[in-house]
């Protein structure tokens, strides 16, 4: 009889451990998107934002299956949790971000927030663009309005247990997701800072060219030391000391391999996803690039 | 009597050596790795005389574009026996070779004949204006492997 009572108090105990354990887990995992307040007025540069769409590779991702330079998405998309089918980014009001706010688009570049509230599996790397100014971000979602929209409805991700992922990365954005905002460093060059600023914001090379942690998220400590490849087999070079290396002469040299790839016998940016990163880096100006090598060349 | 069965063993023998020498004609394994890598190297070092011509860093060399270009061909002649179906792995040796390559033998086999007519189209230049014009295609075509084909460095 008192072990019933017993057992009977046991079970209690856990049940209100287990709702209070999951309370717990939904407020922490809980979306918090900005508010209309946060978002300011904006003039659209379209040419500012087809910079910004070039460097941020949004294609890369986004492109369909019917038209490589179309961001329709659709494009099967291989990762260690699952078959990622990214979305359409044309302005078709049905089956793409037609009727997206400027709003929504922050939200779901900065904070990984789908207008719905869904956190977005960061395989699209809002980590890298939450540092972004809030102009740029804003202006390649100006561009992709200006695109023809195109009809293509978004397929289901093929992962397992799909919404328990996307809430528990409500708990992983607390250590995933950095709100901080670039800030230039007044020792360095305004080339210098430009390039910082495309290469770790937009550009998202840290996503694959710095390791991480156990926890899945950036490890900040190894900044751009390389690890390994995401999809398996080799490695993700380091970034660092590229001259001592003997990897690139000087950031002349780099700006030359980003231009022109294997087509001037640079051979080591086409393996691994590079050479479609090498191709959208190569579209953005003479300038731009020399920023990007400038800093990457400066990293020891 | 003896003669008989003297030829006809000797047949046999030919007909052995015959069918071991295909089989040793056509690479294996490692051996098919270490070959296509002997030929990659070949490339490598084509390209390291090619390259600074490009570059305008050495003045254009019509005899050394030429040499460079024969001195690839014999390491690469047996391309098509390079990617056996065993050799998607090494066992003493390690491969960067992707399984895309007997996932897509299609795309694969564009990306080679594209490498072979950029190479043939540069090998028939005589001038630095056609050198230079011919260069990109090769080295684009190389790439074209690059990257759907070869896994990143390890």
């Amino acid at each position: 009889m008192s072990l019933y009572i017993f057992s009977k108090r046991k079970l209690g105990a856990l049940a209100l451990l287990a709702v209070s354990g999951l309370l717990v887990f939904w407020v922490a995992s809980a979306p918090h998107p900005f508010v209309a307040a946060d978002i300011p007025p904006h003039t659209a540069n379209l040419e500012n934002g087809k910079l910004f769409y070039n460097i941020g590779g949004c294609i890369s991702c986004h492109a369909s299956e019917a038209d490589a330079a179309v961001p329709a998405g659709g494009k099967p998309f291989a990762t260690p949790i699952g078959v990622l089918y990214p979305p359409n980014l044309t302005s078709d009001p049905k089956t793409g971000l037609g009727k997206w706010s400027n709003l929504d688009f922050v939200n779901a570049m900065q904070k990984g927030l789908h207008p719905d509230g869904a956190h977005l599996i960061p395989a699209f790397p809002y980590t890298s663009y939450a540092n972004m100014n809030v102009d740029d971000v804003l202006d390649i979602k100006a561009y992709l309005d200006a695109l023809p929209p195109v009809k293509n409805a978004s397929k289901q991700h093929d992962v397992m247990a799909l919404p328990i992922i996307r809430r528990g990365l409500g708990l992983w954005k607390w250590i995933g997701l950095n709100h901080a905002k670039f800030m230039a460093d007044s020792k360095q060059s305004t080339s210098w800072n430009r390039g910082a600023y495309l290469v770790n914001g937009p550009g998202h090379c840290s996503e694959c060219h710095t390791p991480r942690t156990i926890f899945m998220s950036s490890n900040t400590a190894k900044l751009f030391q390389g690890g390994p490849h995401p999809e398996g087999k080799g490695k993700v070079p380091s970034l660092r000391d590229l001259s001592g290396r003997g990897r690139y002469k000087d950031a002349k040299d780099l700006v030359l391999a980003f231009q022109n790839g294997e087509e001037l016998g640079y051979d080591k940016m086409s393996s691994g996803g590079m050479g479609e990163v090498r191709k959208n880096i190569s579209k953005l100006s003479e300038s731009d690039i020399a920023a990007i090598a400038e800093y990457v060349m400066s990293l020891k | 009597m003896i003669s008989k069965i003297s030829t006809g063993f000797m047949v046999g023998a030919v007909v052995l050596a015959l069918g071991a020498g295909v089989a040793y004609a056509a690479l294996a394994g490692d051996e098919a790795i270490t070959a296509r890598q002997a030929c990659m190297k070949a490339n490598g070092k084509m390209m390291g005389t090619l390259v600074p011509m490009i570059k305008g860093e050495k003045p254009y060399d019509a005899a050394a574009v030429k040499a460079a270009l024969d001195g690839e061909g014999p390491a690469c002649s047996k391309w098509a026996e390079f990617w056996p179906e065993d050799s998607k792995v090494g066992k003493a040796v390690k491969t960067r070779a992707l399984d895309a390559i007997w996932t897509d033998p299609k795309g694969f086999e564009a990306a080679g004949n594209a490498d072979y007519k950029a190479f043939t189209e540069l090998a028939a230049t005589t001038d630095e204006a056609g050198f230079k014009a011919k260069f990109p295609a090769l080295g684009a075509a190389c790439g074209g492997c690059h990257e759907k084909f070869r896994a990143p460095a390890p």
